[in-house]
C-alpha cells in the first residue's frame, strides 16, 4: 500500500495514540517500539512527536521491522505519524 | 555480520557518555543488539559511589553550565538513566574491562550496569562480527 494523502490521514483512526511529545530522539522512538506491541496486526499506531529527527526514524524503523508507514501530518510544534503494524 | 553495535568505552566524560547512550538507545529502537566495554576512564564513570556524582566534560568545559542548562529545559535523562531504560527495553550488555577494574579495585558488584568483568581478547571476539563498531 502506497503512504495515504493527508486527507485520508486526517479521517484515521488510530488502535493506538503515542504521545512522545517533549521527549528527544531517540525516546519517541523507544516509545514506538514498546507500543507496537500493543496494537493489533493490521491495526494503525499514530505518534506525536516534537522532534525533528523522529519523522525520519520512523519510517525507517517501520520499514525495517515489517510495518508500514502510512505517512505524517505536520501540527504546530509537532508531527503526527502513521504506521500500520505489519506482523 | 552480526546485527550488533559494539561501543568500546574509554572516555568517562559525560558528553561522550551521553551521546554513547544515546546511540545505544537508537541501536535497540531499530532492534539491534548491543555490546558496550568499558575501559579506564568508562569503568570509573560506572562506579556506584561515581556515576551520578561525575560532572566531567571532555570539551568545551566552559559552556558546562549552559549545556546543563539545557538540559533539563529539553528534560533530557541524565545518560546512565537514557542507558538504563534501553537496557530495559532491548538486548544490552555492559562489559568492564579486567585491567581497568583491577586499576580501580572494582567488582562487578561495585559497578552499575555492568553484566560481566572480561579480557580484550574476548572483547575483541565479541565485536568483530558487530555490523557497526565505534571507540568513544
Amino acid at each position: 500500500m502506497a503512504e495515504l494523502s493527508a486527507e485520508e490521514l486526517k479521517n484515521l483512526k488510530a488502535d493506538k495514540v503515542v504521545d512522545a511529545r517533549g521527549t528527544s530522539c531517540p525516546g519517541p522512538l523507544l516509545a514506538a517500539k514498546r507500543a507496537i506491541a500493543e496494537v493489533p496486526v493490521g491495526g494503525v499506531m499514530e505518534v506525536l512527536s516534537s522532534d525533528p529527527g523522529t519523522k525520519r526514524d520512523l519510517p525507517l524503523w517501520a520499514r525495517k521491522m515489517g510495518h508500514e508507514y502510512l505517512g505524517t501530518i505536520e501540527e504546530a510544534g509537532y508531527w503526527r505519524i502513521f504506521v500500520k503494524r505489519g506482523k | 555480520m552480526a546485527n550488533k553495535l559494539c561501543m568500546t568505552v574509554m572516555s568517562g566524560s559525560i558528553d561522550r557518555l551521553t551521546g554513547m547512550a544515546i546511540l545505544a538507545s537508537g541501536a535497540v529502537a531499530m532492534d539491534m543488539e548491543v555490546e558496550i566495554f568499558l575501559q579506564l576512564w568508562g569503568v570509573y564513570a560506572f562506579k556506584k559511589d561515581v556515576i551520578k556524582e561525575n560532572m566531567n566534560l571532555s570539551e568545551f568545559q566552559e559552556k558546562g553550565e549552559m549545556v546543563a542548562k539545557r538540559l533539563q529545559e529539553l528534560k533530557l535523562p541524565m545518560w546512565y538513566e537514557i542507558l538504563k531504560e534501553a537496557k530495559e527495553t532491548g538486548n544490552v550488555k555492559i562489559y568492564a574491562c579486567s585491567t581497568a577494574s583491577a586499576i580501580w579495585d572494582v567488582k562487578k558488584e561495585d559497578l552499575e550496569m555492568v553484566d560481566e568483568i572480561i579480557g580484550a581478547g574476548e572483547w575483541i571476539d565479541k565485536s568483530k562480527e558487530a555490523a557497526i563498531s565505534l571507540f568513544i
